[in-house]
């Protein structure tokens, strides 16, 4: 146990140091491992990790699902997405983040990623935004917090990771991700009202847009709505596995950005098919690292000594996962979705078997988790995603915008905490 | 024009050349992947006829798909990093902190293209095959251990690249 404390203590020093994630992670797990076994063994496990996940049939959905988002984000469909919410939230005070709200969780429903998303929207959402005098605090805040519904509303990347970590059904994880998905949205829309109502002067009032726009974005949405229900429901209904899915997303997807005008020359394929595959193999070498660390971890005990510990303490399930919460809250200021879900669930996964916890209710819960982490500071990755958009706004009124979706956020993990049928009513009937 | 400066140019070059060849392979890879994935399905409900060992492919051109990205990747040095604290760690060490950084990269990837390369001897020699379609799995391990050896070399490139441009810049 004491040895997995040390790697855990040296890996944390190498990331905040600078070294590459996905390296340090493996180089640590490797010499942990050779510490424990030898040099022969580790170098054979590392090998067996690194082939089995490499050929792994159910991670061939993450380069599948990126490349639907790729397609998606690069066909501009989110400016339509962006003015079809707006006609819907513009009567209302605050409509314009009211609007961003409501499409990024759009936008997020084809996408699968909170960067992606935040980033999109950032170049969407704000020049409207700035064009009626709404706060930096309120734009920019909304813009980031909305991002975070990225891995939430299947698909999600992080969820397909948690899925393979823990042996869970990934096409019932995504299902489970859609009524805590929604609840998000609407405790977001509840977050921008009170923001609004308690402060006016943050969100002026906008111009309606013209009823010929409103027409022409809604109409242009349909295509991604269709998409997202072929896909969701494809899942739902059994008739295609993740992968699949995946599979027939990212050809919807292309389609859809065909249809706009994009994807017409060879050289904006060659432009999207690299980027998914670059971020694809970004997220393999955390994987790669962090299978060689938790065979690591695992051979030094520590997920066993948790769990007599667990079994001593005679912790309930939902003490057990309060517990990890705590810990993934902190660990979420420093690393990011992948860090936490490769580096904390191996440890506590036998306590939680034992503890007979509901897999999928605490995947959603680790993701909720994320999502508080991907806005808080000190390293609130969205925050530096919507900063690197927009320059002119300044960093600290990005985080103090995100606050009031930072409360949104934990009002949505305590209901989800204390009522599990969020997260596990649709998977439940399809059980 | 110097001798350091030619060759740099030559690295330069060669470098580019490899990477646009690596985006080529992978674009194809993963445009394939998508294509079997549609085809199987359409297969299936359709034509009640899915793509004959369609799943063992698609995990080999997975891994694929993923060491030639790496390639790419690891000559952009495009890799997940925290960055808390890099930025006061790099002035505290000068110049020294990059050669760090990157010969920990390199020797980490050095680590993977090497137990690749094992497995695919040990694959070869033990005439592993996928259970459907027999696909020997040296073959498919060698490949990749052949892009992690590649995606080392590029590596290197770029970090002299990288310290070339900067002695060129200080008037080194």
């Amino acid at each position: 146990m004491v040895t997995a404390l040390i790697g855990f203590g040296v890996l944390l020093a190498l990331c905040l140091m600078g070294f590459r994630v996905g390296f340090a992670t493996l180089i640590v797990g490797f010499v942990g491992f050779a510490l424990e076994r030898g040099v022969s063994s580790a170098l054979g496990m590392v090998g067996q990790q690194i082939v089995a996940d490499a050929m792994n049939y159910n991670l061939s959905v993450i380069p599948l699902f990126i490349l639907m988002g790729v397609f998606v984000y690069r066909s501009d469909v989110s400016r339509d997405l962006y003015d079809a919410a707006y006609s819907v939230l513009g009567g209302f005070r605050g409509g314009l983040a009211l609007a961003t709200v409501l499409a990024c969780g759009g936008f997020s429903a084809v996408c699968g990623s909170t960067l992606a998303t935040a980033a999109t929207m950032a170049k969407v959402a704000m020049p409207p935004m700035k064009r009626f005098n709404y706060s930096d605090r309120l734009a920019a805040g909304t813009i980031a917090s909305g991002g975070t519904l990225g891995i939430m509303i299947p698909p999600s990347v992080p969820l397909v990771i948690y899925g393979t970590i823990s042996e869970t059904d990934i096409g019932l994880l995504f299902i489970a991700g859609v009524l805590p998905g929604l609840l998000l949205v609407g405790l977001f829309l509840v977050a921008v009202a009170v923001v609004v109502r308690i402060d006016p002067a943050q969100a002026p009032v906008a111009v309606p847009l013209d009823p010929a726009r409103r027409k022409q974005a809604v109409r242009a949405t349909l295509p991604v709505l269709i998409l997202f229900v072929v896909v969701l429901g494809g899942l739902y209904g059994g008739v295609f596995t993740a992968t699949e899915a995946a599979g027939i997303g990212a050809v919807g997807a292309a389609i859809i950005a065909l249809s706009r005008g994009y994807l017409r020359k060879v050289g904006q394929w060659r432009d999207c098919l690299v980027e998914a595959t670059i971020t694809t193999s970004k997220i393999f070498i955390v994987i790669f690292g962090a299978v060689v660390f938790t065979q690591f971890v695992n051979l030094s005990g520590l997920p066993y000594d948790i769990l007599d510990y667990v079994e001593a303490q005679q912790m309930s399930a939902m003490h057990l996962v309060a517990f990890i919460i705590a810990i993934a809250i902190l660990m979420g200021m420093v690393f990011d979705a992948l860090g936490i879900l490769l580096l904390l669930v191996p440890v506590f996964l036998p306590a939680l078997y034992a503890a007979g916890v509901d897999m999928i209710w605490f995947g959603i819960i680790v993701v909720l988790v994320i999502e508080i982490g991907l806005l808080t500071p000190p390293v609130g990755m969205n925050a530096f995603v919507v900063k690197s958009v927009l320059p002119q706004v300044d960093l600290g009124d990005i985080f103090r915008g995100v606050m009031p979706f930072v409360a949104a956020l934990c009002v949505g993990l305590a209901l989800v905490y204390f009522i599990p049928e969020i997260a596990t009513l649709l998977p439940g009937l399809l059980r | 024009m110097s001798q350091t400066n030619r060759s740099a140019g030559r690295l330069g070059t060669g470098l580019s050349a490899s990477i646009r060849a690596l985006e080529w392979v992978s674009s194809v890879l993963l445009l394939a992947m998508m294509l079997l994935t549609f085809v199987d399905v359409l297969g299936r409900y359709v034509f009640a006829q899915p793509v004959f060992g369609g799943t063992e492919i698609l995990s080999a051109m997975l891994a694929l798909s993923v060491f030639a990205g790496l390639g790419i990747t690891n000559a952009r040095d495009d890799h997940i990093v925290l960055e808390l604290f890099d930025s006061h760690v790099r002035r505290m060490m000068g110049g020294i902190y990059d050669v760090l950084i990157q010969g920990f990269s390199i020797a980490a990837m050095a680590l993977i293209a090497y137990v690749l390369a094992v497995a695919a001897v040990e694959a070869w020699h033990y005439d592993a095959r996928s259970y459907v379609l027999g696909i020997p799995t040296g073959v498919t391990v060698g490949v990749i251990s052949a892009f992690a050896i590649f995606s080392v070399l590029s590596q290197i490139a770029g970090v002299i690249l990288q310290f070339r441009t900067r002695d060129t810049r200080r008037g080194v």
